[in-house]
């Protein structure tokens, strides 16, 4: 569906990657420009240049990298237009279905491309994407919820599988599955059902599956409620193996660290400080009497009683002051200790960094629960219109 | 949709199949012709009976023979006024005794009979709440069922019985963590790829399970013959999934490598007997595979690199980095994560690799009977750790977007330190300093 040429030709779609956040695909137009935040290019640049090549911009404003598209970047590109599946759910959901080439799927859902393109990978296989119409509670929240809206949706989709080059093993039907059901019968390996009410489309689903042997469905729905009543329709339904999973990832981020240093570092550092200031406080009091001393010597001795602790506090101040000045090292902060320390540590220890991991601060916490069963061959039929 | 579902149904002979048996616990066994199957308690049956049956299905023994159950549904439990708080343990349960039980056996009591009979001697029984009594019969027929369900080889249920088997062997990984590495990889039919694996042979079942027997895929191993993987003997892989596969090992995959040729390569006319011809001609035949796939590797252009493996990362990377391609996906799975940070620390170091992205897999199951959905009590809490890169080309002369914005800012404050410079040549220091 995808070039797997080593270099870029005129019409592939490229993936740009100008930061880890900012990935944008492109089709390579001999004639268009990019001109972006990173410099600007011209799509001619492109053409002939291996795929993962960095390419400088034409003003020397930055660079960016053309990778050859793949559906982990085709998520990552995709600006958000609905809610999507990410990569730990489809992989997982990819196993349990044991979807693999030659399978057959039917998915339902407002899905956008992101799936398909996984499913997809393990290529070959055919699959049916029957969209439900607008009458569902799904699309109160969206805003958009006309019927003309949806077929619009599924126009532009239809195209974008065809710019794909997957119009051949992508079948787009656009209807209300709950209600008139799948446009195929016993011919899915597996169906899966991103709906906001699976429950009442697992009739239809049995309908759609394939009784020759075992088959599979996965029903994605964020809420636990969702959940509950879509095992009991499944169960209703004669579906067996029942399980439900819910899967994350969680990113980490690594940094170098100097070496944790020891409590006896501290520990040195709070005696030096200790002792450093009771020199300190020694030499006030030295510099204290000093005064007094020259004071006396100039004002007489006279009215000394009287002035004694105004005149103690002002030369008190003074010393501070001149202290700071004479020894600017004079440790503060801890800040400084630490600086001070390692400088001793690093002349004995050698300077090797530690690499840290940790999880990233903020992380996707739930995406949706995955509800998979399986249809066995023989399994008591139910009424599909209960 | 007319055409063969290529999807494998039933069971065949020379399948490695998976059992399930009522206590929890996954067995493998193979299934041949007129061969004798015993399952421990369970009892034992001929092989032939399972041929050709549909995976997925459950049996009962009865006798040697297997009857096929229907499938079961989750029953929903009627609550009642029973509490449990009567239920006192004052010796007047009379259990089965171990002789009865016997004689049962013997006489070939079917299960359910046994454990009606222990209900009715179970004085308290009714007194049990509804979830009680449903947990005491589950037990009782774990323990005296002689039922079993064939597994399907999908690699979901074959990782997780390995998993569950020793997680050692597969290096902890679990199928969430599988399943986003293939994924990762972006392994498609027709794709060429390199695998290292060191976790039994799983990661390469994943590769060639989503490949079809398109494509090519290069394994390298630390073993002087092509290795055993023995996970793939549970996927029942047939001949053209295996084809597009073969190995090197780490020997034969340097590149200034040259075989030990010793005397065994004779001429044509010094050939004395047929043995001795058919001997040469094996020989020579491993030597040109072992040459073509040497030859294979060096031509280069892989499309992913994934590795599970007990080697240092870095050192895998560094010898297979040439044979990489452009946009090429780097995968790398360990069960620790220091041995993938201090990896990303090196790659992140490099130009070639592009955002090398470290993460951690995480999955959690639900028990999800009607009105007692929660999480399971026990979670596994090791899948491992995954690094992600994109190998990419540098071109050193490509400037970033930053340095150029701080080449353009230098080129302006030196322009007007210049001015300053020129204007007034007692501040000049002092505009130096500020510039530094």
């Amino acid at each position: 569906m995808w070039s797997t040429a080593r270099e870029i030709a005129p019409g592939d779609t490229v993936i740009a990657w100008l930061t880890r956040d900012l990935i944008q695909p492109l089709v390579v137009t001999p004639g268009k420009d990019l001109n972006i935040r990173f410099g600007y290019y011209r799509h001619d640049d492109l053409v002939g240049v291996p795929y993962g090549s960095k390419v400088g911009s034409r003003n020397g404003k930055g660079f960016i990298h053309v990778l050859r598209p793949t559906p982990e970047l085709w998520t990552m590109a995709l600006p958000h237009r609905t809610q999507i599946l990410y990569l730990a759910d489809i992989a997982f959901i990819t196993s349990q279905l044991d979807i693999k080439p030659g399978s057959r799927v039917v998915e339902a859902g407002w899905f956008m491309d992101v799936e398909i393109f996984h499913f997809c990978s393990p290529t070959t296989f055919r699959l049916f994407v029957p969209i439900p119409g607008s009458n569902f509670l799904f699309f109160a929240g969206t805003g958009s919820g006309s019927f003309s809206h949806s077929v619009a949706r599924a126009s532009k989709a239809k195209e974008e599988f065809t710019r794909h080059g997957l119009a051949d093993i992508v079948t787009l039907t656009h209807r209300n599955v709950c209600k008139d059901g799948f446009t195929v019968e016993s011919a899915a390996d597996a169906v899966f059902l991103d709906l906001p009410m699976p429950w009442s489309a697992i009739p239809q689903a049995k309908k759609a599956l394939r009784k020759d042997c075992l088959t599979r469905i996965c029903c994605f729905s964020p809420c636990i409620e969702q959940v509950q009543r879509t095992v009991t329709a499944l169960n209703d339904a004669g579906f067996t193996e029942i399980t439900m999973y819910e899967s994350l990832v969680r990113p980490h981020e690594v940094d170098q660290v100097p070496p944790m240093r020891s409590i006896d570092d501290a520990c040195e550092i709070l005696k030096k400080a200790e002792q450093k200031r009771e020199d300190k406080r020694l030499r006030q009091i030295a510099a204290t009497r000093q005064n007094l001393a020259n004071k006396r010597k100039r004002e007489g001795e006279a009215d000394l009683a009287e002035d004694e602790s105004h005149h103690d506090t002002g030369s008190g101040k003074r010393t501070k002051t001149d202290e700071i000045d004479d020894i600017p090292q004079e440790p503060i902060s801890l800040d400084r200790n630490i600086a001070g320390s390692s400088e001793v540590a690093d002349s004995t220890k050698p300077t090797a960094k530690t690499t840290v991991s940790k999880a990233f601060p903020e992380v996707r916490g739930h995406t949706s629960y995955l509800t998979f069963a399986c249809l066995l061959p023989g399994s008591p039929e139910v009424a599909v219109d209960a | 949709m007319a055409e063969e579902a290529p999807t494998q149904n039933k069971i065949r002979s020379g399948d490695t199949v998976l059992l399930r048996i009522p206590n929890g616990d996954t067995r493998s066994i193979k299934v041949e012709k007129d061969l004798i199957v015993s399952i421990g308690r369970l009892g034992s049956f001929s092989s032939n009976e399972l041929i050709d049956q549909h995976y997925g299905l459950t049996f009962e023994i009865v006798g040697k023979n297997l009857v096929v159950l229907p499938p079961q549904n989750i029953q929903e439990l009627e609550e009642t006024d029973a509490t449990n708080e009567h239920i006192v343990g004052d010796g007047s349960v009379k259990p089965v005794t171990p002789e009865e039980m016997a004689a049962m056996k013997e006489a070939g009591v079917h299960v359910s009979d046994i454990i009606k009979k222990q209900i009715d001697q179970h004085t308290n029984f009714e007194l049990k709440t509804e979830y009680s009594k449903d947990k005491y019969k589950k037990k009782k027929e774990a323990k005296y069922a002689k039922v079993f369900t064939t597994i399907p080889p999908t690699l979901f249920n074959v990782c997780e019985y390995w998993y569950n088997k020793d997680q050692g062997r597969i290096r902890d990984l679990r199928i969430d963590a599988l399943s986003q590495m293939l994924s990762l990889a972006n392994i498609r039919p027709g794709g060429r790829y390199l695998v290292v694996d060191d976790a039994s042979g799983l990661v390469v079942s994943g590769v060639l399970h989503r490949m079809g027997g398109q494509g090519r895929v290069l394994t390298i191993c630390d073993v002087e013959t092509p290795p055993a993987y023995p996970v793939m003997s549970q996927m029942n892989f047939s001949p053209e999934v295996k084809s597009i596969m073969s190995s090197l090992n780490w020997a034969t995959c340097q590149e200034d490598y040259t075989p030990i040729i010793s005397t065994w390569d004779v001429e044509e006319g010094q050939i004395r007997s047929d043995k001795q011809r058919i001997r040469v001609n094996k020989r020579r035949a491993a030597s040109d595979l072992l040459q073509s796939t040497r030859e294979d590797l060096f031509a280069g252009e892989f499309e992913a690199l994934i590795v599970a493996s007990e080697y240092d990362p870095q050192s895998i990377l560094k010898r297979l980095n040439k044979y990489l391609g452009g946009s090429c996906n780097i995968v790398i799975h360990s069960p620790y994560v220091q041995i993938l940070s201090d990896l990303q620390v090196v790659m992140r170091a490099s130009a070639e690799y592009l955002s090398p992205a470290l993460s951690e897999v995480w999955l959690r199951r639900y028990q999800i009977l009607p009105g007692r959905t929660h999480p399971m009590m026990n979670m596994s809490g090791a899948g491992g750790f995954i690094l992600h890169a994109t190998k990419v080309y540098d071109d050193p002369s490509a400037v970033p977007v930053e340095a150029h914005r701080r080449l353009a800012k230098l080129a302006a404050e030196a322009q007007k330190n210049s001015d300053v410079v020129s204007s007034q040549q007692d501040g000049g220091d002092v505009a130096m300093t500020d510039v530094a």
